[in-house]
């Protein structure tokens, strides 16, 4: 029979549709049964939410300022020169 | 954040092909945040950052190749994660990463030895991930705690969550098996699970 100490260690696999039908199905019963296993997951699946939509957050605007201009050197050297008569 | 004047995938890899500035300027906007985590699961954030660097120098010659059997995206993962993987085959380093238990000690530590919670999870709450998110607190506090997972699981979490990526393509750019990569993204889940518990319960991040 699935603890709960069980579940908790597959949450993310059962919020990412990863177990076989057979642990989806024990998950789910063992779910019907327990409000604190419920909570626990509906808590893990807001909490990967919370992550979608976040990497701009995470980006380091100063780094990529300097990313953006040292692209924007490299291209500037790649350009062929333009000049009168050519 | 695609703005309404932003090109779809296909135009924009015209564009980069054509050598265009603006072409550029956006593609760095869009996937620099992508390169850096990928980066960032094999080497230090200063190396990362000039990995990246060089990566996108590479791509301006490279773009010419791109055949778009794959999308842009995880093409310039790819790219980051073989460069990567060369530097530390040539200083002969090799990625330290924890795949061992699967539940977090912080989390293991509530359950009474017969496999019940002993302290259950506190929170109740029935906001939505976007009312939570309108919380600037909580948003900073997010960004403290991703930025103090290790390394490891913040990219794994970070291409999966944020960037969307399909598992197996997580996999593939990070050369991490299936098994390793759900450890990853569990352990880093139940930080931020366990992080947002103590936030709303207290306060403090």
């Amino acid at each position: 029979m699935l603890m709960c100490r069980d579940l908790a260690g597959i949450a993310s696999d059962y919020i990412d549709g990863e177990l076989s039908f057979g642990q989806s199905v024990s998950v789910k019963m063992h779910l019907m049964m327990c409000k604190d296993c419920r909570s626990f997951i509906g808590n893990l699946r807001m909490s990967t939410r919370l992550m979608q939509g976040h990497s701009s957050a995470q980006a380091d605007d100063e780094v990529i300022d300097r990313i953006r201009q040292r692209v924007s050197s490299a291209l500037q050297e790649r350009q062929p020169p333009s000049g009168p008569g050519q | 954040m695609r703005t309404p004047t932003a090109l779809d995938e296909q135009s924009l890899v015209d564009g980069l092909k054509r050598g265009d500035q603006s072409a550029y300027e956006q593609a760095v906007s869009e996937h620099t945040a992508g390169m850096l985590s990928v980066a960032r699961f094999y080497v230090d954030p200063s190396t990362a950052e000039e990995i990246v660097q060089d990566c996108w120098v590479t791509v301006i010659d490279a773009i010419q190749r791109f055949e778009s059997r794959s999308s842009l995206k995880t093409w310039l993962h790819r790219i980051v994660a073989n460069r990567c993987k060369n530097r530390l085959r040539t200083s002969n380093r090799e990625i330290t990463t924890d795949f061992g238990e699967v539940l977090e000690p912080e989390l293991d530590s509530r359950f009474k030895p017969s496999g019940r919670w002993s302290t259950p999870p506190k929170l109740r709450f029935e906001e939505t991930a976007d009312a939570l998110m309108e919380n600037g607190a909580l948003s900073d506090c997010l960004d403290k705690h991703l930025g103090a997972l290790p390394e490891t699981q913040r990219s794994a979490l970070i291409l999966y969550e944020a960037h969307q990526h399909k598992s197996e393509d997580v996999c593939n750019i990070l050369d991490v098996s299936a098994s390793n990569l759900r450890v990853l993204l569990h352990r880093a889940r139940q930080k931020i699970f366990l992080m947002v518990e103590t936030f709303q319960e207290t306060g403090e991040c």
